[in-house]
């Protein structure tokens, strides 16, 4: 291999900076990785997640199915990455907006799970379709997988991040265990509601994120009555 | 929350039965009072059609208890806004983009709460000040479920007669109605092309490339309301001034434009200094029959008797045009209305053409409201009168908190000779 790169340098080939090259197989790494996602949720998307392979999501990104491999072992995977997308995408939306820093614990959860339906818009059909594979007890998307439990783990270490800065100290001991908890149960029940809704532009949806926010706020952090 | 309110009044059915006279009276009052401090609690965390449902009936003084209606009365100025990202989410699903992307500047911080959505100040890229109205998300849908809610708890005042059900539909057709910013949009520039002959009147200008059903963006009409107006102690004759004009602008929009503005809370007119008005928020307006506005014209400044055959045959004739039959009981409460309220607010005579009505006189909304409550419990009322009867209530009541002298019959012969 060293072999292979002098002659190279010695046929003409202009050498690269010894640091460039790295970065530059991470970006192409990184670039195929986003084109494999890609054409994935296209495909989950036009025909559901149950019925894309994987050798289907190789033919549309454009390249050989052991490539996909090398990235995700399985579609599932890549499902998974998404998801973890979805909540890089939240967190930075709450994080990002200034406006957020001094807003009630109630504005900043709606942020995130606004930011989240906001991001999941485009792919309803893939979501809808995923959720009776997620049930399977061996799937990597279920709830008690190792990689989901990480996702919801740092779902859960956010919400608890967003509550220890709202809310005063002593009122966040007892609820600090249980809450964030339960509000990852209260998101996943928005985000069915939110696939079945068929108002226009999924209004329904906001104003039930809206109202009951108020009362899961009340209930689950023992936040101030609006 | 229904069962809540409905227990009240089943307490106080209960306790009827064991109770005299007076202490059932008293007892009512207070029933009244528990149910309508809960009934507004519960209408103002829901925000919205509840809301605007409340705001409603609390114009309709007369039709309900008083004690009710000092609670409701209470939700036209305290109403919980959307907050800044709900702002934000709501207007980017109806118009595609953020509100910073679309204005050069926008204000997050609602200056005023419309019942069905709140109101931001914004400036246009082209410099101009404007107001954008934001609907609450799911208003439409959330409607039909509070009605069912409030037919449920209204059934009280619906058995006692006080809240007549044809009140209730109409009253949900025209709140379905408020929802679309369009038609809003469109009765706006109706209203400012009709009131155009009026100098002293500002309607908005809509903006409809910056509109669309659920977001409404307007020209910023400048104006107090009516509160801070007579907090500065204008003088007589500008109050008179005012009063006069704003009786011109009922009547031009009734005989003329056949249309009123029927969401009459105080709210909604804007006062200035030198007499000037402006007349904001279009989502309320009730269109009425050419055959309607004619008949009215002949029942305000009715010459003979009220109590003659011919007046008797005058109103079974219109109602005939409506396609109802007028019941005795319709008769009776309009040839009432006419004797205790109209022919004193509207001297038919000629000779009295200038006389100016004091309506400072708290006896005379007295004699409206009682005769309105009169014709409401007939049972017989038309329901164009009931949007009617809510803007007259709005205008009434105005020009009583002006103290204002107004010619009345002056200004309605105007628009009618």
């Amino acid at each position: 291999m060293i072999r292979r790169k002098a002659a190279k340098s010695a046929a003409g080939v202009r050498p690269r900076p010894k640091r460039a090259a790295p970065r530059r197989r991470a970006e192409l790494k990184e670039t195929t990785r986003a084109n494999i996602v890609r054409a994935a949720l296209e495909l989950f998307q036009s025909k559901g997640f149950d019925r894309t392979t994987t050798k289907a999501i190789a033919r549309k990104a454009r390249i050989a199915e052991g490539t996909v491999f090398n990235y995700f072992p399985t579609k599932e995977d890549i499902a998974l990455y998404f998801f973890q997308l979805e909540l890089d995408h939240a967190i930075a939306a709450v994080r990002g907006d200034p406006r957020l820093a001094k807003a009630p614990l109630q504005e900043k959860l709606f942020a995130l799970v606004h930011s989240q339906l906001e991001y999941l818009g485009p792919h309803e059909k893939f979501i809808g379709s995923a959720i009776v594979p997620m049930l399977r007890p061996t799937s990597k998307l279920g709830p008690f997988s190792t990689s989901s439990q990480i996702l919801y783990l740092r779902y859960v270490e956010f919400v608890e991040q967003l509550m220890d800065e709202s809310l005063p100290k002593d009122q966040t001991s007892v609820t600090r265990l249980w809450a964030p908890r339960a509000f990852w149960l209260f998101y996943l029940g928005i985000v069915l509601y939110w696939l079945h809704d068929e108002s226009e532009d999924k209004q329904d949806t906001l104003a039930l994120l809206d109202r009951s926010l108020t009362i899961t706020v009340r209930l689950l952090f023992g936040g101030p009555r609006r | 929350m229904g069962a809540g309110i409905a227990g009240s009044y089943i307490g106080y059915l209960l306790q009827r039965v064991f109770l005299g006279e007076d202490g059932r009276k008293s007892r009512l009052a207070a029933t009244h009072t528990k149910a309508a401090k809960r009934m507004r609690s519960e209408l103002q965390s829901l925000r919205g059609p509840a809301m605007k449902l409340g705001q409603t009936l609390s114009l309709h003084s007369g039709v309900l208890p008083d004690e009710l209606l000092s609670e409701l009365t209470a939700l036209q100025r305290e109403a919980p806004g959307m907050h800044p990202t709900l702002v934000r989410a709501q207007f980017k699903t109806a118009m595609g983009r953020r509100p910073d992307e679309v204005y050069a500047s926008f204000d997050e911080t609602p200056f005023a709460a419309a019942s069905l959505g709140q109101v931001h100040r914004a400036t246009l890229k082209d410099g101009t000040k404007a107001a954008v109205k934001i609907q609450y998300p799911g208003i439409r849908e959330a409607i039909a479920a509070d009605f069912a809610w409030f037919r449920a708890v209204s059934k009280p005042a619906q058995v006692s007669g006080h809240l007549p059900r044809v009140a209730i539909d109409e009253l949900e057709e025209q709140i379905v109605a408020e929802t679309d910013y369009h038609r809003e949009a469109a009765n706006a520039q109706m209203f400012r092309a009709g009131l155009k002959p009026l100098p002293y009147m500002s309607v908005p200008e809509i903006f409809p490339k910056l509109s669309s059903g659920r977001v409404l963006t307007m020209s910023f009409v400048e104006g107090e309301h009516l509160d801070q107006f007579l907090a500065r102690k204008p003088s007589a004759a500008l109050r008179d001034l005012v009063g006069e004009r704003l009786v011109e602008i009922f009547y031009c929009q009734l005989l003329r434009l056949h249309a009123i503005h029927a969401d009459p809370h105080w709210g909604n007119y804007l006062f200035r200094d030198n007499g000037d008005i402006g007349l904001i928020d279009f989502g309320c307006v009730k269109h009425l029959d050419r055959e309607f506005v004619e008949d009215l014209q002949a029942f305000f400044l009715y010459p003979g008797s009220h109590d003659s055959p011919e007046y008797k045959r005058f109103l079974e004739t219109r109602y005939q045009l409506m396609g109802r039959k007028i019941t005795k009981g319709a008769e009776r409460a309009l040839i009432r209305f006419a004797d205790d309220f109209y022919t004193r607010v509207f001297p038919p005579e000629p000779e009295r053409i200038d006389e100016r009505i004091d309506f400072g006189d708290a006896a005379l909304l007295r004699r409206y409201l009682q005769a309105s409550q009169e014709l409401f419990k007939s049972k017989g009322i038309l329901t164009e009168y009931i949007f009617l009867a809510r803007a007259e209530i709005g205008l009434y009541q105005t020009l009583h908190r002006l103290r204002a002298r107004v010619a009345t019959s002056r200004i309605v012969r105007r628009f009618i000779d």
